[in-house]
Parts: C-alpha cells; structure tokens; sequence
C-alpha cells in the first residue's frame, strides 16, 4: 500500500502542475480510479488533445480490465448484481495481482479488501500530492516533465518477458513516432498501440493460459 | 468549473467503466479465447511505449536524437533500472534526476 500512496501523490502532485485543479485531479481519481489511464490522459489534457482522442485512449489503455473481469468472475458468483455493479469499479491491477497470486480461483473478500486498502492509499495520495504540486514553480528545471514518460517506460519495461514482447513494445514505438509527425491530436497512441498489438495477437502463436 | 475537463472525465469514467462491469456483471464462467487473450496482455505493451517515445525523441515538432537531449539519458536510466526490476517509483525518480543534472548542467 505504500507504494500505492506515493503512486497517487506524484499523480497529484504532476497533474496539479499540469495545469489541472485539485477538484478535478480528485474527481478523475475517483471516478476513473485507474492510475495508468489518468497518467496517459493528464499530459494530453495539458497538451489540448481533443477530447475524443483521450477518452479513446483511456479505452484502450484499459482494455486489459476485460481480462482481470473475466479471471475474478467465477469467484463473485454468490454476490448479488448491485454489489457487483460496485466492485466492479474497483478492478485495479495491485488488487487483482494479490486475489490471484494468493488463492486460486481467487477468493472474493481477499479482493474487495485489497480494491478498499487500495482506493484508500491511491486517494489519500492524491490529496496529499495536489498539496504538494503547487509549490513548485519550475516543473521543467527539475526534470518533472519527463516524468509522465519515465512512468510509461518503466510500466512497460516490467511486463517485458518474451523476447516477442520486445519486437511488439519496439514497433509500437516506431509506429507511433512515425503516426506523430503525420498525425495531429495524439492519435498515434491509439494507432500504433492497437495495429500493433492486434498484428501480433495474430502472428504470435497464442499463449497456454 | 471547467464543463471540457470534467466531460473528458466523465467520458473516461464511462469508457473505463465499461472494460471493467460487463464481464464481472455476466459472471463469465468461460474462460476468453486465447488469442484474445494474448492481445489483451499485449495492447498496454504496445500502448505504453507509443505514447511514451514520441514524448522523449519529438522536441518541438523535430526528431530530436542528439546527445545533448537530457530526455534520451533519462530513457537510457530508466530501461535499465526497470529492466533489473528496480522499484517504478525509484526508477522514474533517478530518471528524472538525470534530466534535472543534465539540464542544470548545460
């Protein structure tokens, strides 16, 4: 959970900086809750993207809770719909790797109370970090606008395994530099990130699961 | 109040709402095909770095992939901390250290 509550305070602290206000930077945490997603849609904000392009993005960058969804399912059977409809919301990557990697099929309880420690940490950093964000006048002397990339190359570099998911993380990069100069509205995201992606769900052989 | 930012966020709610109740609310009892499988493991390691390296090589609408590009050090940084499973939180503070010293330093 610590690591969460710092997670939160440099989202807060960035996206106050970014140009964004503390009700909103809270507001996105809460309803959105999904930290990824809101590090991807910040600087577009701060860059004017159309709406269109971050909503779309958020999708995309999120597409992976369909697979978390369908792996805890089994496990909720015995919950009633409207207390689904809840936990729902709370589907987090920190929660889902400890219901799994703790019990299988996972236990339902282990997850709710992970998605509560978890919202808890990420929403308490928050707070703290749209405090702290203000006081820094000079984001860039201070190297804080290489920290949303920074964020992006250090998720990925940590889910790279086989060597096919480095030709895929290598080509997405190539094609979204290339989409960018064509391009405008940060739509090479979404270009490259599911061409790519797609592309090789149907070359690579698939995976046991 | 700004109506354009809170209607992203409630754009981003909703469409974040939607990859995470569908399948819990059917309580999918079938496992999803393994081909979609792999592509849903594999979209964020597409997505990330499409959105991060145009942020690190395009300054100002240029290539930019000379040394004197702080940014290009901290990516450097960064891959190796990540790569040696190093904290992500301590990996993109060094990487933002480096660019911080490097542009002190010019």
């Amino acid at each position: 959970m610590p690591s969460v509550f710092v997670y939160g305070t440099v989202f807060g602290g960035l996206a106050v900086q970014s140009g964004l206000h503390p009700l909103e930077v809270w507001g996105m945490s809460l309803l959105v809750f999904a930290g990824a997603a809101q590090f991807v849609a910040v600087p577009m904000l701060a860059a004017g993207a159309s709406p269109l392009a971050i909503i779309v993005t958020t999708y995309v960058v999120n597409l992976r809770h369909y697979l978390m969804a369908a792996t805890l399912a089994p496990a909720f059977q015995a919950f009633p719909r409207p207390w689904l409809a809840l936990v729902a919301h709370g589907i987090n990557d920190e929660s889902f790797a400890v219901a799994v990697t703790r019990r299988n099929p996972p236990d339902p309880w282990c997850f709710v109370g992970s998605v509560l420690a978890v919202a808890g940490a990420f929403l308490a950093g928050v707070s703290v970090g749209t405090r702290l964000g203000g006081l820094v006048a000079d984001p860039a002397r201070w190297g804080l606008d290489f920290a949303f990339p920074a964020v992006f190359l250090a998720l990925v570099a940590g889910q790279l395994r086989r060597r096919a998911d480095w030709l895929v993380a290598g080509a997405s990069a190539l094609v979204a530099v290339a989409v960018a100069f064509v391009l405008p509205g940060n739509w090479h995201i979404v270009i490259a990130g599911v061409a790519v992606s797609a592309a090789a769900a149907l070359l690579l052989q698939a995976e046991p699961a | 109040m700004r109506t354009d930012v809170w209607v992203v966020i409630a754009g981003m709610a909703i469409v974040t709402y939607l990859t995470r109740a569908p399948l819990l609310l059917m309580l999918a009892r079938r496992a999803l095909p393994p081909r979609v499988r792999l592509w849903l493991r594999l979209v964020p390691l597409a997505v990330l770095p499409a959105l991060a390296l145009p942020l690190i090589l395009v300054d100002h609408g240029r290539l930019a992939l000379s040394p004197g590009h702080p940014p290009l050090w901290g990516a450097a940084i960064v891959l190796v901390l990540a790569g040696w499973r190093v904290n992500l939180l301590v990996t993109v503070g060094l990487g933002v250290g480096v660019v911080a010293a490097l542009r002190a330093l010019a």
